[in-house]
């Protein structure tokens, strides 16, 4: 990316980790970080969010973002793998490409994509399979994000199955490999290309070029990226350039080594014992995270206080949010909003109480989606080394006075 | 089934080009601390990723940063001279150590 030199001399102090850690099979599951300042300066077309990289940028929403079941363009969050982003990519001559084991190769724009296909829309989640990552120890591999490496927006494209059929599959077809326009710096370095099987591609899978009604921001991939509702977002891939239809999975690292889990029933390991196989992270599992109050919020005794936060899991559907403020003795149901967002989407909490004590309260939120899976307490999540799916119940401490 | 995920589009709404000019994504400087082999881990770990990445590991073991240099050599290719791996490595655990 270009850079602004102005900013090499500002006085803008990174985000850096306090958290310390031992090898050894001890490992422990806590609450992940969540007191890490919020940066100076912005990003283009962001607001200034939680900064833990420029090169290649990495933003995390700070928790109070939360309390909306839409988060909005300017505050989503932003994970890039590579750090070679183009500065500038001319919607007038933006072209995807579609090859491959196909009967006919070709290249949409912009605006045919808009034009000649059905528009579709789904309001649906977008979570790193790495949000949250801070709360295992030992430091599991890769980014420490908080709890805001995720969001929910509508979006808004043409289902793939539309393109893949005007393409027209071959008999022998089976994979399909996505790329984007961000590169490695140094040659070597595996380039980030995803690959999905046919059957994991539904006609829920979308490109999409807009992002609750606005243009894609450039940082969350304009001018198209793809959207996989339920899933984690490592196969979203932005900036969507190419897609390739083979009849063989080609091995690649980020497919291979990164974005996977233990395959075990627990899906977790140790570090002194890493389990032999692993497979892909995939859907997301059931989850929910207090908007407000946030960590050290003051409030007054007796006042009414309004819990609010968001819930979401695959696309099960989430049955109950349980907010409990008292350390998590009793759990009160909360209420839920209408859930016309569709199954993808955050769906809404509240919970009202006045608080009753003085000092510290800790409120609680659990999700249960509709099969009855609920989020378990952070100490009983198992370690993985990648850090993968941390859905611990949320807990934040206010202060009444 | 279709249905209930999606709402149908009928009208082509008006895009307004956001990204019309170049785009300038700032710069943050990601200050590491001063110490013995601070040269070779700037000359070696700046050419792929900013410092962000280092500083957000937190205070890490002597055998959690030989991982970390390994997997960037084996993982991702970084060019770096094996005899630069130890001041490399020295330099992580002494600066952003816990004492392990
Ligand atoms: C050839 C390119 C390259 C070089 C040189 C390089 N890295 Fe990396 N590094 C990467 C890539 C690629 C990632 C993963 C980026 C991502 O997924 O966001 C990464 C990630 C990391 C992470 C995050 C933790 C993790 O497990 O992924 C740390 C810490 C890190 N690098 C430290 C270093 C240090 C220290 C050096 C110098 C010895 C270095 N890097 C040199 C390519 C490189």
């Amino acid at each position: 990316m270009k850079r602004r030199d102005f900013f090499k001399t500002a006085a803008v102090v990174g985000v850096a980790t306090v958290g310390s850690s031992a090898f050894g099979s001890d490992t422990t599951t806590r609450q992940p970080i969540d007191n890490r300042p919020i940066s100076k300066i912005n990003f283009p077309e962001k607001r200034p969010m939680i900064t833990y990289s420029d090169r290649p940028p990495l933003l995390e929403s700070p928790r109070e973002v939360f309390s909306q079941t839409i988060t909005p363009n300017d505050q989503f969050f932003v994970r890039w793998h590579l750090p070679e982003i183009p500065t500038k990519n001319d919607p007038d001559t933006y072209t995807i490409s579609i090859n491959g084991l196909v009967n006919k190769e070709y290249k949409i724009t912009l605006k045919q994509l808009k034009e000649d296909f059905e528009q579709v829309e789904v309001t649906a989640v977008l979570q790193c399979g790495g949000n949250s990552r801070s709360a295992f120890q030992p430091t599991a591999g890769g980014i420490q994000w908080g709890s805001g490496a995720m969001g929910c927006a509508r979006w808004k494209g043409v289902r793939l199955s539309d393109l893949l059929h005007r393409a027209g599959l071959k008999k022998d077809s089976e994979w399909i490999g996505f790329n984007g326009l961000d590169n490695a710096a140094y040659y070597q370095t595996p380039n980030f290309v995803r690959e999905l099987h046919l059957s994991e591609l539904d006609d829920h899978v979308i490109v999409a070029y807009e992002m609750n009604g606005e243009d894609l921001p450039y940082l969350n991939g304009y001018p198209v990226r793809l959207i996989i509702p339920g899933y984690y977002s490592d196969s979203w891939v932005k900036m969507l350039s190419n897609i390739t239809v083979t009849d063989k999975y080609k091995s690649l690292f980020f497919m291979d080594v990164a974005y996977r889990v233990p395959d075990n029933e627990t899906e977790s390991e140790t570090p002194d014992h890493k389990f032999k196989t692993t497979k892909p992270i995939t859907t997301m599992n059931v989850k929910s995270v207090i908007g407000f109050p946030t960590n050290g919020e003051v409030v007054a005794y007796g006042s009414q206080l309004v819990v609010r936060g968001v819930a979401f899991d695959s696309g099960i559907g989430i049955k109950d949010v349980f907010v409990s403020v008292d350390g998590g003795k009793s759990w009160n149901t909360a209420i839920l909003d209408d859930g016309k967002a569709g199954r993808y989407a955050y769906r809404g909490f509240r919970y009202s109480f006045k608080p009753e004590t003085y000092g510290d309260v800790k409120i609680m939120a659990k999700a249960v989606d509709k099969l009855g899976n609920e989020q378990p307490l952070a100490e009983d999540i198992k370690w993985n080394h990648g850090g993968y799916k941390y859905n611990g119940i949320d807990v934040v401490t206010i202060k009444i006075v | 089934m279709k249905k209930i995920i999606f709402s149908t589009v009928l009208a082509l709404s008006p895009l307004m080009a956001q990204v019309s000019q170049e785009i300038i994504s700032p710069d943050v400087t990601y200050t590491l601390k001063e110490g013995k082999g601070l040269d070779s881990v700037q000359a070696n770990c700046s050419m792929c990723h900013s410092f962000g990445y280092i500083l957000n590991q937190g205070k890490q073991s002597h055998m959690f940063w030989d991982e970390k240099v390994h997997k960037m050599i084996n993982a991702f290719k970084a060019p770096i001279a094996p005899e630069d791996i130890p001041t490399i490595v020295g330099y992580l655990s002494t600066a952003y150590g816990n004492g392990k």
